[in-house]
Formats: structure tokens, C-alpha cells, sequence
């Protein structure tokens, strides 16, 4: 499709250890990214997102199936697949013995910025990525929040339509991740693509056009946000404050099985998996035990939804 | 040839940032001539005796030290791949738009550049301070030595450098190949002197082919014919290295 531009079909990919077992990392994943579009990929740890972004910017080719980018296929085509994209990996990859601005204009030469625009392209983004103040300084006596602002200010240098982005914003103070985040929607809105893996579902949820969650080397889900929750629609979240607490109410709620619960004296907050409808009996039952004071009801978070998907409880998840 | 540029800048740029680095790069070779093959040359009144002739042991040591320099240098870049693995810059690298081999040239021409330079300021100080003759108007084939011996080295360490993920065996590995290899070979005395067992490895030892190489060209000591095919099989070395280290980096480099 022309508007397609990353496509994966039946991708598998197993990891053989000589005396061990093979690990299965994808297992027949099939995936589509628009162009233009901030796509997050998400899943707990080792569910194999890095093994798809890997594969994806060529790092280790699949066992079997197919992976193309912007048409070209990753095994085929790899340096096409390297001309169209750019990539900011889990570690802190920059030049540690070089200054910031020195980390900057290196990177616009190895992705063809033009010579006479390489310094001007560099101030802008040490302005946009508040590390003017830090130019001169080398890498390596940079703070590891500063590092991680530079790792991800380096693809700004560049116009390449496609950008990987690996746990972006990790370590970042949050006035630091707005900025970087409302950058890479500015990017998107630009036409360039974004595929992001994140362990921070807030920030999928405002982020991401489309979300995808891998699950043992498979997609379980994908689509928008609302899409992704309407999968999930049993999942309520409720919040209700009782003229009293006591043992009769506390096991009623309990017997609610809910995925989350949190009491704060007579404020009670639990999520809970009910079929549309029934949620307000559930309430009514309760209410018969002790008054209800103030109750408020919404559908889950995507969180929520994904403990749902996932059939796990909230202790157990490890998003990444 | 953008790409190979771009990777040689960047090479350029990091060695730049530490006088020491520089300082090392381009005198240790002079150093360890001036000391070692000084002091030998005078423990070794009689001098070397090669083809019939006699020639001081510091004549006889330069070219040793010149291939023993581009090793040197070989270590130094291939080792470059465990700080960059170390940094997470290395599969950064792989992710540019560039080929494996142009990754490799890349890092490989800055430091052949550093090596002829180094070599140059070595054998003008042989020349001038030791009195050693050496053949300038073969200065070129010296050059060419120099480039040839540190790439092969280079690719071939690479390989190595690859496939061993930890630095502490790497540098085991090292250092005890590099042991065998120099000891063995005619960096530090002739091969027609050594029990017949150590030189039949000798002359099977890539360090043997360079340094007579060099030697050839740097003091003329040496039989054409022999050197023609220690140059051609020192050619060979290089390119099936330099196959096997692009290979390398395209199969399984992340653990």
C-alpha cells in the first residue's frame, strides 16, 4: 500500500543458544504502520518489541516472514531501509568523548545534512532541547537525564520519514518530557512516521495514534486508543466514598474479585471487570450495606484495558 | 565515499579530544626504538648477520618496529569496538545508512593515516639520530606497507573483537596471540637464526611477511622473490580478514 510505510508478514524470529532453549521472540507477527502516524508498540518485558524494532532498523535479520520499510525489504534492501530511517536505541548511544554540539553536527554528517546546514540545524536543536547552556560539554559529563535529552535531540537533526524511538523518554524529568514529547508530535504532524515503544501508558495513551500490543511475539490488539479500550469494555473504574467502611461491605467488595483496589478511610477505588449493565447493580448491592456519599464511574484507562487483554493482574505488570 | 568520510571524521574527532591518545599514537614506536633497540644494538656489539651481511641491531629492528606499530594500532581501533558497545553507539552505527564495509574502511583510513605518520617521524629519527640508512626512494612501498599491514590486522582483530563479547577475554586473547605472533616471527631477530620448529611458524606468521616487507623497503635487506610472495600472501590475510569481518557484523551482533 502506498500509504503503508512499515509492514511486517508473518514475522518470526527465534533465538538459538547452543545448550539452551530456543526462544520464540516473534511468532508470526504481522503489523501495518501508516505513514504519518505516532504508532506505539507495547507490551510487558520480553514480549519482543526490541527484537521488532531490531529487525526493523536491520540490526538482526528474522528466521522467517517479512519486514519491509518504506517499501524495502529490511534483508534485501537493508541500506535503503538505513537510508529512510533513524533510530534512538534502549542505551544511551552517543559519542561520549564528543561535546553536545559536536554529538549533534556528527550525526547530520553520517545522515547527509548539508554541510552548510549543519551548524544552524544544531543550535536550533540545542535551543529546542534546552541544551544551548550545555554545548561545549562532553557526553560523558552529562547528567543521564541530559544524555537522554541529546540521545533523542540527535533525530531531529535529520529528516528521515521513518524514526524508532525506544523508550524515549526514560529518565527524563516530566518538563523535559512534555517538551520532547509535544517535539515528536510536532514531528508526526510534519508527515514523519513514529513507531515508539513505551512502559509509560499515559504517555501512549496521549501520544499514539495506533497502539499495538505484543504479547509473546504477537499482536493481541492494535488500533486507536478508544479502539483499544472498547476491547476491553467490562472494565469500569469506579471511585466511591460510603457514609461508613465495615466488615460486611469490605467483603462484598472484595467478592468483586476487582483488578485494582484501593481504600483511603471511607474512599474506595477499584477497578472492576462487569458486563455492561450489571455495573450498577454491583453499586446498588453496596449501596444497601452502607450509604454511598459520591460515586463516580468511567470506563477503564488503557491500562486497565491492557490488564484486561492480558489477563494479568496489576501487580504483575512490567510494561515496557 | 561520504559514509567512509564521515566515519574516518568521527574517528578523527574522538582521537583528537586526549593529547595522551596523540602522544601515543605517534611516538610510542620512536620510544620503544630509541630504548630497546638502542640498548640491544649495544649489547649486540657484533651486530645482526642477514644474507651475508652485518648491520646494526637497530637497522635490523626498525621495520619490526614499524610492523610492531601498526599492530599497535590495529589493537587500539579494533578495541574501539568495546568502547562503542560499551556506549551503545556501536548499534547505533548500524542503524546509519551505510554498508558494514564502509563502516570498516571508515575506521580504518584515519588510523592508516595515523600510522604512516607515526612511521614517517620513526624513520626520520632513524635516520637522523641513529644513523640509519634507510632507502627513502622506496618510501612509497614503506607507505603502502604500512597502509596494508594495519588494515589487515585491523580486520582480522575486528573478527575477534566481534565475536568476543567480553573485553577481559578479549584482552587475554590478545595478549597471548600477540606474544605468540611477535616472538615468532622476524620482528626482533632473523628467521634463519631461530631452532628449526619456531621458524618453520615464523614463516607461516602474517607478522612475518609485514615486518620482512617493511624491512625490504625501508633498508633493502631481503630476497625479492620472497618478499613479492610474502607481500601477496600478506594481501591475501587482509582481504579474506576483511571478508570475514564484514560478515561478522552482518550476522549476529547483538547478544
Amino acid at each position: 500500500m502506498a500509504d503503508e510505510a512499515i509492514r511486517t508478514t508473518n514475522l518470526t524470529k527465534i533465538y538459538k543458544e547452543k545448550s539452551k532453549q530456543p526462544v520464540h521472540a516473534l511468532n508470526g507477527l504481522n503489523l501495518s504502520v501508516q505513514r504519518g502516524e505516532i504508532f506505539g508498540l507495547l507490551g510487558r518485558n520480553g514480549a519482543g518489541k526490541t527484537t521488532l524494532l531490531r529487525i526493523l532498523t536491520t540490526l538482526i535479520k528474522p528466521t522467517s516472514g517479512s519486514a519491509s520499510v518504506m517499501g524495502f525489504d529490511v534483508q534485501a534492501h537493508g541500506a535503503e531501509v538505513r537510508n529512510h530511517i533513524c533510530a534512538v536505541l534502549q542505551e544511551n548511544a552517543l559519542e561520549q568523548f564528543l561535546s553536545v554540539r559536536d554529538n549533534l553536527t556528527t550525526y547530520g554528517r553520517f545522515h547527509s545534512v548539508p554541510p552548510h546546514e549543519r551548524e544552524a540545524r544544531a543550535q536550533r536543536v540545542l535551543d529546542q532541547f534546552g541544551l544551548t547552556e550545555y554545548k561545549n560539554k562532553k557526553a560523558m559529563d552529562l547528567s543521564g537525564g541530559l544524555k537522554r535529552r541529546l540521545q533523542v535531540a540527535k533525530v531531529f537533526m535529520v529528516d528521515k520519514p521513518i524514526v524508532f524511538l525506544d523508550e524515549a523518554t526514560t529518565g527524563m524529568d516530566p518538563i523535559n518530557k512534555r517538551a520532547v514529547l509535544e517535539s515528536i508530535r510536532a514531528q508526526a504532524d510534519g508527515g514523519r512516521t513514529i513507531v515508539l515503544t513505551t512502559h509509560i501508558l499515559q504517555e501512549a495513551e496521549d501520544l499514539c495514534d495506533t497502539i499495538a500490543l505484543i504479547h509473546e511475539g504477537r499482536i493481541i490488539a492494535s488500533g486507536s486508543v478508544a479502539t483499544i479500550k472498547a476491547l476491553a469494555t467490562s472494565v469500569f473504574e469506579l471511585s466511591i466514598t460510603f457514609e461508613s467502611m465495615n466488615e460486611e461491605l469490605l467483603a462484598q467488595l472484595k467478592s468483586l474479585s476487582p483488578v485494582r483496589f484501593e481504600q483511603t478511610g471511607n474512599v474506595v477505588e477499584l477497578c472492576i471487570n462487569s458486563v455492561d449493565g450489571t455495573v450498577l447493580d454491583t453499586i446498588a448491592q453496596l449501596s444497601r450495606i452502607s450509604r454511598i456519599t459520591h460515586l463516580e464511574i468511567n470506563g477503564g484507562t488503557l491500562e486497565d484495558a491492557f490488564v484486561e487483554l492480558l489477563g494479568v493482574s496489576r501487580e504483575d505488570t512490567s510494561w515496557k | 565515499m561520504e559514509m567512509i568520510l564521515a566515519v574516518l571524521y568521527r574517528e578523527f574527532r574522538i582521537r583528537t579530544t586526549s593529547p595522551v591518545w596523540m602522544f601515543f599514537d605517534l611516538f610510542m614506536p620512536l620510544i620503544y626504538l630509541l630504548m630497546f633497540g638502542v640498548g640491544l644494538d649495544r649489547a649486540m656489539s657484533g651486530g645482526v648477520g642477514q644474507f651475508g651481511g652485518e648491520m646494526s641491531y637497530q637497522s635490523f629492528f626498525l621495520a619490526g618496529v614499524l610492523s610492531m606499530a601498526c599492530f599497535g594500532i590495529a589493537i587500539n581501533t579494533s578495541y574501539g569496538f568495546f568502547v562503542d558497545r560499551e556506549n551503545g553507539i556501536f548499534y547505533e552505527f548500524l542503524t546509519y545508512p551505510m554498508t558494514r564495509g564502509e563502516f570498516l574502511v571508515g575506521k580504518i583510513v584515519f588510523n592508516c593515516l595515523l600510522a604512516v605518520v607515526q612511521s614517517a617521524l620513526t624513520l626520520s629519527v632513524g635516520t637522523l639520530v641513529l644513523d640509519i640508512d634507510i632507502r627513502w626512494q622506496y618510501a612509497w612501498f614503506a607507505a603502502s606497507g604500512i597502509v596494508v599491514g594495519t588494515a589487515g590486522w585491523f580486520f582480522f582483530l575486528t573478527i575477534l573483537a566481534l565475536r568476543i563479547h567480553r573485553n577481559d577475554i578479549f584482552n587475554t586473547v590478545l595478549n597471548v596471540a600477540y606474544f605468540v605472533l611477535m616472538f615468532a616471527s622476524s620482528m626482533f631477530y632473523p628467521v634463519d637464526s631461530m631452532p628449526a620448529w619456531l621458524r618453520t611458524i615464523s614463516l607461516m606468521n602474517p607478522l612475518t611477511w609485514h615486518t620482512d616487507v617493511l624491512r625490504f623497503a625501508t633498508i633493502g635487506i631481503g630476497n625479492v622473490e620472497t618478499i613479492i610472495l610474502e607481500a601477496v600472501a600478506f594481501g591475501v590475510f587482509l582481504l579474506v580478514s576483511f571478508w570475514f569481518a564484514v560478515r561478522t557484523l552482518q550476522h549476529a551482533v547483538i547478544k
